[in-house]
């Protein structure tokens, strides 16, 4: 099987004290959903974030796409891999200040240099997948959670990226939003997009993720299917985390 | 009739809920009524308006040369049609994009008009006067010192230690200085340092020696923007590829300018009330040509007269300053950030 994104030893500490990441090696195949769990403060946001430079590695190295990082922050290097990996983040993170179709039109035109007539009928198909093509001339601020987080998918999706990055998409959600966001998701999941995802929603794990990677003490403690993880993990921590969760 | 008396009761509550009180509201009313009748009488008795409705024309263009006058009336004209077509047309002309490109054609309009070039005939700035001149500082000045400022406090905030120093210095010295000195140096001394023969012209020193002083302000009032936007609009926008400079030209920027904008104004109208200061170092705007027209034999002693007369049109001005930027306000409130 082809490997989208391959980690070697990465450590990462934002303090001497704690390593935020411990040695972590992880290979992510092509067309594969990778669902990440764990407590919090256990490493899993941050070695996703690593995945597209937001977070800089002290040692170890990252090959993604076949594009090489480690500890020196390579800018165009990482510029050429956020152009092919997209990420959606906990608090959506859309620009307030422009329109529905501005945050999603924005990439396409300034990174790839594509028209703007280009783009904006690439920003409505997706709008109409994700079921809010009405909202396209309304400001972020006028719609739900779900629905921003939703325009949120779309904005990383316009780039026509070859790995998504999903960083506890649904936590900031009202529980009767989860579903929505959930549902586009899986979606992609099923048009065999590569995809991480940080989440603590168990039963969409179950159901979505060929593997499932249990974090702790930014170790990996261990990576199995989803069926083994949930009904029998090996570890005596990813037991106790599970028994936490359920 | 229910409600009628209900206010009657509320009015008798809030203004004579005891003896004291009842005293108390005798005594405003009598006083806010006698200060009242007093002015009107002045203003329509014993005021002699003379001294502005003989000058108006020096009011607006100053000493401008009379056979060019329709280009700083033009000017005047256009702008307060924009004004007003601003403030009355609401949000849809408001949101319209072209707008603001008609409000920033009024700089090099104004140049071309008041100071002459392009083949229309030039007039030297000694004859720039009035209202005219007034605006002309005010515009240029902010319109200057916006860029300084945006350089500034992003200069503060940059990972290189050497463009913080020099930000913060630069910020720190100007703060420490009153106007009139950094005003005094713009009009004295920077001629002393120049080159025999080589002349800045002394509304563009004024204009200079504004913009540097108010842009040390305007950066605090930036990076104050700048502080209200969340961390996470920037990894957003680093995350979509988008370059360092894009995304602070971009997705930043912008978002600073809209928070600051309420401070910003501030900054605008202190401006243009400052601009009164040039009247000392001999520029005839506003104030200086009240001054000099007080000076003159047939209209000596119409102080009152000349001031409440000045106090009007500065408030005028400002008023219009304040509701054109609540007008921005409004229409950018959809997307402002402090609705979420």
């Amino acid at each position: 099987m082809e490997i989208a994104i391959k980690a070697k030893d990465i450590v990462k500490s934002y303090d001497k004290a704690n390593l935020a990441l411990d040695n972590v090696s992880l290979n992510v195949f092509t067309g594969e959903v990778l669902v990440i769990m764990g407590p919090s403060g256990s490493g899993k946001s941050t070695l996703i974030r690593t995945f597209n430079g937001l977070e800089s590695i002290d040692r170890g190295r990252l090959e993604i796409l076949g594009l090489h990082l480690d500890e020196n922050q390579d800018e165009k290097q990482i510029r050429k891999i956020r152009r092919r990996v997209g990420m959606v983040f906990q608090q959506f993170n859309l620009f307030p200040h422009l329109t529905i179709l501005e945050n999603i039109t924005i990439a396409p035109i300034k990174v790839q240099k594509r028209s703007s007539i280009e783009s904006e009928i690439t920003a409505k198909e997706l709008l109409k997948q994700m079921g809010i093509y009405e909202q396209i001339n309304k400001y972020p601020n006028q719609l739900s959670g779900g629905q921003q987080q939703r325009v949120a998918i779309a904005r990383a999706l316009a780039l026509k990226p070859e790995i998504m990055l999903f960083d506890e998409p649904t936590s900031a959600l009202d529980p009767e939003r989860v579903k929505e966001v959930l549902d586009a998701i899986r979606n992609l999941a099923n048009k065999g997009m590569t995809m991480v995802v940080v989440t603590h929603e168990i039963d969409f794990a179950k159901e979505v993720a060929d593997r499932v990677v249990f974090m702790d003490e930014g170790k990996i403690v261990e990576t199995s299917s989803p069926q083994n993880f949930f009904s029998n993990a090996t570890e005596e921590r990813s037991r106790r985390f599970l028994n936490q969760m359920m | 009739m229910f409600l009628e008396r209900r206010s009657i009761k509320q009015l008798k509550k809030e203004l004579a809920s005891s003896p004291m009180d009842t005293l108390l509201t005798i005594v405003i009313i009598s006083l806010f009524t006698w200060v009242v009748s007093k002015s009107i009488h002045w203003i329509l008795f014993v005021a002699d308006w003379e001294v502005i409705t003989h000058n108006i024309p020096l009011y607006l263009f100053g000493s401008y040369p009379k056979e060019q006058l329709w280009r700083p009336l033009s000017w005047i004209t256009i702008l307060s049609a924009l004004t007003i077509v601003t403030l009355i047309g609401g949000k849809k002309i408001a949101r319209k994009k072209f707008l603001p490109l008609i409000w920033l054609s009024m700089i090099p309009i104004g140049i071309v008009f008041i100071a002459g070039g392009l083949g229309i005939y030039p007039v030297p700035s000694r004859y720039w006067g009035g209202i005219t001149l007034t605006l002309l500082l005010t515009i240029f000045s902010a319109v200057l010192s916006l860029p300084i400022g945006i350089i500034l406090a992003f200069g503060r905030r940059s990972e290189l230690k050497f463009l913080r120093f020099i930000s913060k210095t630069y910020i720190d010295v100007i703060r420490a200085m009153p106007l009139i000195a950094v005003l005094f140096f713009g009009q004295l001394l920077i001629p002393l340092f120049l080159p025999v023969g080589l002349e800045i012209n002394r509304v563009l020193r004024a204009v200079f020696a504004f913009a540097i002083f108010t842009g040390a302000y305007v950066a605090e009032d930036i990076r104050g923007g700048l502080q209200a936007i969340p961390p996470t609009q920037q990894e957003a926008a680093l995350a979509l590829g988008l370059s360092s400079r894009q995304t602070l030209q971009i997705i930043i920027l912008p978002q600073a300018l809209m928070t600051a904008l309420p401070a910003l104004t501030n900054q605008a109208i202190g401006l243009l009330q400052n601009t009164s200061l040039m009247a000392i170092l001999g520029l005839v705007e506003l104030l200086g040509i009240s001054r000099s027209l007080l000076a003159n034999p047939s209209f000596i002693g119409k102080y009152l007269e000349v001031y409440s007369w000045l106090a009007i049109v500065y408030w005028i001005i400002c008023t219009c300053m304040a509701l054109l930027s609540r007008q921005i306000e409004q229409s950018l409130s959809t997307s402002s950030i402090n609705n979420i």
